[in-house]
């Protein structure tokens, strides 16, 4: 059976130190936002949009669509914590199976105790340095978000919870209020950044918290792809993630945002990601969430400008006791906007995988095109997949394609590959990565790689 | 090299569709299996190589090893190959890709891979006999051979292929591959002219390098590029006769009714 990740922590007696120079109480109340403000000295305004959106938070109920939210125990977490410069735990205290997986993988020693929260230094600092400098000479800005609401106060004011507001819903609520860490990201007119961005370059502990918050603004005839995440398995003892992205794309400005989350099977993963294209900008998201209990997460392109244009690509793999609710929405506000959702899921092991997704057309949006493909695949019996596809579309002049499809790993398909002399296990994660190969191939190199073989040890059930 | 197929009866659930098939097969001959629709020819092509949908009483050999329960893949290592009538696409799976996978299974080299430390090593080339940059061109000058265009190579496998395209690579990865043996069933159907020449002489030259071929079909039209050495009719799930190349035409002039 190939259970991802460790699912119990205590089951393996792993416990992190509580290394932690400064964390609220358990669980959430109006003092403890106010504390969270205090502690990083915020702006006035910051701490009001804190308090209203802890307000927002209370009264919103809990989503009853799509997975099951109802085990949340919002009163046992802490809702923040600065950690200490660098963490005293050792690679030794690692569970054995997440050692493993991490040589199968075969990231490097000084990546996976960073990955293991065993060195909150990643020795790429070099690598790092002389990246900013790179970006400073262009007059990008890449910061973590605490770092640029005092750096850059006004323009952090002007945009922030501007595309996602507290009220969006009860987790942005959430992270609206309790936010910590996540990136700030500017760049200036006309500037292509040809290197993605990696979040892991840019290391210290609080860029991995529960509650990231991130601020792109491309502006006009801008590029910048960014990257977050990880392919190998983030170990974490917290129970709920929930991060808020937020994405400006000025006129002819570029944006693609890639995440691999791969968190252990104990976590909610909760996101919420939107981008708000302008005239002839282009929004790319591609999403791979391969890990966590449940996932819910649907990024989403507001194309606001004419002819702008939004594309989702999502991967979720389901295993084990895991649910991934992911997909996209594809909001058409102005005339010529075109957008396209692809997602592709894998089921196993009892896993279940859902798309959810929406398309809308508002009344005015003349001549918008819109494609949508979902593909799901089963691998056993046991497992499970839904499709939720929402179309809302008031305007005529409107080009809609839609395609599903669910399969299953075919007896003929493995016969055929094992006739081959490639052993079943092979050949079945030969099949699951050629179907998710359309996505893969947009992705960093070194990412690809990685997804393929961590696929691969799925299929295996080596992995846990 | 010898294949000896014993007394094979094969059925599927309560069907029992060959009823004591028995051939030997030498290294380099090329035999032909003809018979009529539902005569059993497929069968006998998955039997051999093991589909799981079918059950198998009887005995086959390679030399003394006997490899009737063994499954797919271990047949394959063991030296058989087969050529689908109608293979089935793999999307995302490029011909390239599984001919390196297959080689590297199929052809190992003799040490065991160290321990993967990078990830791009992870697919680091446990091929026998050739570099990986070797391996390449010798797929490309064998795609060559066939008139199959290099971009084929890159494309998911039988992925929109046209019938005739889908033969020539499965003809693709016989040459690659380089089997024991080779059962070839219904190579022939949907070739144009052309192509059935390509294919003809490819397997031609897989014979001289050795390959014991078995080619399963119901027409004797690719007989005109390329000589059997033993035909054996099946009909009715048994071979009824066993002649030389002459009974081919035969069987085109007269057809199966006489058995």
């Amino acid at each position: 059976m190939a259970t991802p990740i460790i699912d119990d922590t205590y089951r393996y007696g792993f416990h992190k130190p509580e290394v932690y120079v400064f964390k609220t109480k358990r669980g959430l109340d109006s003092d403890v936002v106010d504390q969270i403000s205090n502690h990083k000295r915020e702006p006035q305004w910051m701490r009001e949009f804190r308090q209203k959106s802890y307000a927002v938070f209370r009264q919103k109920p809990l989503p009853i669509w799509g997975g099951d939210l109802s085990t949340i125990r919002f009163d046992d977490i802490y809702y923040y914590l600065k950690p200490t410069d660098k963490k005293a735990s050792s690679w030794a205290d690692l569970p054995k199976d997440i050692k493993d997986t991490y040589d199968k993988i075969g990231i490097p020693e000084a990546e996976k105790k960073f990955l293991a929260g065993v060195s909150a230094q990643y020795e790429s600092e070099v690598v790092y340095k002389s990246i900013q400098s790179m970006l400073q000479k262009k007059g990008v800005v890449f910061l973590d978000m605490d770092s640029g609401l005092r750096e850059y106060p006004e323009l952090v004011k002007r945009y922030f919870g501007t595309i996602i507001p507290p009220q969006d819903n009860k987790f942005a609520a959430l992270n609206s209020s309790v936010w910590s860490g996540g990136s700030f990201v500017y760049v200036p007119k006309g500037v292509h950044v040809d290197l993605p961005l990696q979040a892991y370059f840019r290391i210290n502990a609080a860029n991995m918290g529960q509650f990231e918050r991130t601020l792109i603004i491309a502006d006009e005839g801008s590029y910048i792809h960014y990257v977050e995440g990880c392919s190998a398995p983030i170990y974490t003892t917290d129970s709920l993630h929930s991060a808020v992205v937020e994405i400006i794309v000025k006129p002819r400005a570029r944006v693609r945002y890639t995440t691999i989350q791969n968190w252990s099977t104990n976590v909610y993963n909760l996101v919420t990601k939107r981008a708000r294209v302008e005239e002839e900008g282009v929004m790319e998201w591609v999403d791979g969430n391969l890990g966590s209990k449940l996932t819910m997460k649907f990024p989403s392109v507001y194309l606001v400008g004419r002819k702008a244009r939004g594309e989702v690509l999502s991967i979720a793999y389901a295993g084990r006791n895991q649910h991934q609710d992911a997909g996209g929405k594809a909001i058409h506000i102005a005339s010529e906007t075109t957008s396209q959702i692809i997602s592709k899921s894998i089921s196993k092991s009892g896993g279940r995988t859902s798309y959810r997704g929406l398309v809308q057309v508002y009344p005015g949006a003349k001549n918008v095109k819109s494609k949508v493909v979902c593909d799901a695949l089963l691998l056993d019996e046991a497992s499970r997949s839904d499709t939720y596809p929402t179309m809302k579309i008031d305007e005529q002049s409107v080009q809609i394609e839609h395609e599903a499809t669910v399969s299953k790993i075919g007896d003929e398909q493995l016969f055929y590959l094992t006739s081959r002399g490639i052993a079943k296990a092979q050949a079945e994660s030969m099949i699951v990565n050629g179907f998710i190969e359309p996505i893969v191939k947009e992705l960093p190199l070194e990412y690809a790689v990685e997804m393929n073989r961590l696929i691969q040890l799925q299929m295996e059930g080596s992995v846990g | 090299m010898l294949l000896t197929v014993s007394n094979l009866r094969v059925s599927i659930g309560d069907k029992t569709i060959l009823r004591g098939v028995s051939l030997k097969v030498r290294a380099g001959e090329i035999h032909a299996v003809m018979g009529p629709n539902g005569s059993g020819k497929s069968t006998l092509a998955y039997a051999l190589m093991a589909h799981p949908a079918y059950k198998i009483i009887g005995t086959i050999l390679i030399n003394k090893k006997d490899i009737s329960h063994l499954s797919t893949d271990k047949r394959a290592k063991a030296g058989l190959f087969l050529a689908f009538q109608s293979p089935i696409a793999v999307p995302g799976v490029s011909v390239m890709n599984l001919l390196r996978s297959a080689y590297q299974e199929l052809h190992p080299a003799g040490k065991t891979p160290e321990k993967i430390q990078n990830p791009l090593l992870a697919r680091r080339w446990t091929g026998g006999g050739m570099t990986l940059s070797n391996f390449s061109l010798m797929v490309k000058d064998n795609a060559k051979k066939l008139s199959i265009d290099e971009a084929f190579l890159s494309r998911g496998i039988h992925d929109g292929f046209s019938g005739g395209e889908k033969k020539k690579i499965e003809m693709l990865q016989a040459l690659v591959l380089a089997p024991r043996f080779a059962i070839f069933d219904e190579i022939d159907t949907g070739l144009d002219v052309d192509a059935l020449k390509v294919v003809a002489q490819g397997i031609g030259l897989l014979a001289s390098r050795g390959t014991g071929i078995i080619i399963i079909t119901h027409y004797q039209r690719i007989f005109k590029y390329l000589k059997p050495d033993v035909v054996h009719v099946l009909v009715r799930g048994k071979i009824v006769k066993t002649g030389k190349a002459q009974l081919a035409k035969e069987i085109e002039e007269h057809g199966y009714t006489n058995y």
